[in-house]
């Protein structure tokens, strides 16, 4: 082979392995799926109104005990399914976390009639204009959030959560580490 | 057909809010230019100026609270991508890995431009010897048998 054969191939060799490694990279993972950017960071903090009493509920005010945020609405089909999932964790893990249904683009009307009879175990706050959602990095619903005693988002689940997944979520919870940190705001 | 059809009139949407109050022309031409490098996370393809859906609305309406409160263009940006990541960025900052997408596209060029160059200025090969011209009638050729053609180039001879 000649010199000039050869770094022609050394080159096409190259230009190969990189094409190679981009492709490798952007066909091993889901393009649609959005990175979670704020998993070890403290929980945005927010101020919502209560579905049922209207009273407002303040995050930082909530530290001590861990808490799940489901993101709902009364137009997500998927979100139909896993109601009952997250209403019955609630019931059953009420006094251990704290649960939080947060509607999403929805209309107080038919949030109150997907929602059915108010749940103190499970209350449900009003995400005006989605402002706390946009915080949170929100894509869709259903989306539900973990954040541990000291305010720190520790996971999310970006699909209807099934009870095997609420309870690994919630074990893993409890014991996430992490330092009391300050709530951004 | 019917699936389509059924699916179309049962299925439930978002109820469609309007969008929060303009700013002033400057400030609101900066929102429209920094919607338009956000994606939209439910449409995928589209900027969120550009998307009609409630997300994409929301988050419109959070880069019109920054704007309005002082915030740059650059805080903004990081705002979005501190929660979506880079995935939120339209076009992709050529930093890191992005580098090759920006880089091997040029590399090609200027490879395939030093190639043509190359083979352009290579020096063309000697051809083999041509055939005589018929502006060159007097050339040595080897007589022929044939009296016809000795006839013809007789007859150019003259």
């Amino acid at each position: 082979m000649t010199r000039r054969g050869l770094w022609i191939g050394l080159s096409l060799a190259a230009v190969t392995a990189v094409l190679l490694f981009v492709l490798a990279r952007g066909f091993g993972r889901d393009p649609h799926e959005v990175p979670f950017q704020l998993r070890g960071k403290p929980a945005p903090d927010f101020t919502l109104r209560r579905l049922d009493t209207g009273a407002p509920v303040k995050l930082s005010d909530l530290k001590g005990k861990p808490i799940v945020l489901n993101f709902w609405a009364s137009w997500c089909g998927p979100c139909k399914m896993e109601h009952p999932v997250v209403s019955m964790a609630a019931k059953r893990y009420g006094q251990e976390y704290q649960f939080f249904g947060v509607v999403f683009e929805d209309t107080e009307e038919n949030a109150r009639a997907f929602a059915g009879t108010p749940d103190p175990s499970f209350p449900q706050l009003m995400d005006e204009r989605s402002r706390m959602a946009v915080d949170y990095g929100v894509t869709g619903v259903p989306e539900t959030y973990f954040i541990d005693a000291n305010g720190i988002l520790r996971d999310k689940v970006a699909f209807p959560i099934d009870p095997r997944t609420m309870m690994e979520k919630l074990a893993a919870l409890k014991q996430a580490p992490g330092p009391v940190s300050e709530v951004v705001r | 057909m019917t699936a389509l059809v059924l699916g179309l009139v049962l299925a439930s949407y978002a109820p469609q809010q309007a969008g929060s109050a303009l700013l002033d022309p400057p400030r609101e031409a900066r929102v429209q230019a920094l919607g338009k490098q956000l994606r939209c996370p439910m449409c995928q393809g589209l900027s969120i100026a550009d998307s009609g859906s409630s997300a994409a609305r929301a988050q419109m309406d959070k880069v019109r609270e920054l704007v309005a409160a002082g915030k740059t263009d650059q805080q903004i940006r990081e705002y979005f991508t501190s929660r979506y990541g880079e995935w939120a960025l339209l076009e992709p900052p050529a930093t890191g890995m992005n580098l090759l997408v920006w880089l091997l596209p040029l590399l090609l060029l200027v490879g395939g431009g030093v190639a043509i160059a190359r083979t352009m200025r290579r020096p063309v090969p000697v051809a083999p010897a041509s055939p005589p011209t018929p502006t060159d009638p007097e050339e040595k050729r080897p007589p022929s048998d044939d009296p016809y053609l000795e006839a013809v180039r007789a007859e150019l001879r003259q």
